[in-house]
């Protein structure tokens, strides 16, 4: 498995966590109205993906600095570019899926609170994440018939 | 249906070449020992420059390294 392609099991699985966490929280303010932690649950949100998975790729860069081993080339920056522009495309379909959604639950003249906003805004960094996580993975293969044994 | 296609004698150059494994290719063009795997199969076609330092590896021309086929 080379660098990319770890990095992409980890950016999957941090994507996958971003969204079961926040789902497991939302099921829990459903049943318990009385008290919003939306505001708690923004902020966890914000310094698991934040902190987690931006500082990944510096830390890991630290730690393989002493490393000569070629781990990126010219194929893995082609998968990466292809997969960046296929999370873009993901973005874009979920930023319009929720405007459209929205409209259609609250209706025309309906209102909404402002922390659907942030929260829309933290669900596509996370959206973005995933996909550009799977499509990298997609383009390896998995391993399979590239043979990375 | 146009089919197009990039066929390529790394394999066969590699083991003409002293058993030359994967690895010290991927070392001597600079490049992982996947996108050898890779290129080998079919899977990926290599760039111009890389397919020059491949050819360049095995000390022959390029087009003894990589043949396009154009099947109509």
């Amino acid at each position: 498995m080379n660098k990319t392609k770890g990095e992409s099991w980890i950016y999957f699985f941090l994507g996958l966590a971003c969204f079961l966490i926040p789902g497991a929280v939302a099921v829990f303010i459903a049943y318990d109205r009385g008290i919003s932690f939306a505001p708690v649950f923004m902020f966890a949100g914000i310094v698991i993906w934040g902190g987690l998975f931006w500082l990944f790729p510096f830390i890991e860069k630290k730690v393989r600095k002493s490393q000569k081993k070629i781990t990126f080339d010219e194929r893995d920056q082609l998968i990466h570019k292809k997969a960046v522009m296929a999370a873009y495309v993901v973005l874009w379909l979920y930023f319009v899926a929720a405007c459209v959604i929205t409209w259609c639950v609250v209706g025309p003249h309906g209102s909404i609170s402002v922390n659907v906003m942030p929260l829309t805004l933290l669900g596509g960094l996370v959206i973005f994440t995933l996909a550009q996580g799977l499509a990298t993975l997609i383009q390896y293969g998995r391993g399979g018939k590239d043979g990375e044994e | 249906m146009a089919k197009n296609e990039l066929n390529n004698q790394v394999r066969r150059l590699r083991f003409e070449h002293g058993q030359m494994t994967q690895q010290q290719l991927a070392d001597k063009v600079g490049v992982t020992r996947q996108t050898i795997i890779a290129i080998e199969s079919g899977k990926y076609a290599p760039s111009l420059p890389l397919a020059f330092r491949i050819a360049r590896t095995f000390g022959v021309p390029i087009e003894q390294v990589f043949v396009y086929d154009n099947e109509l």
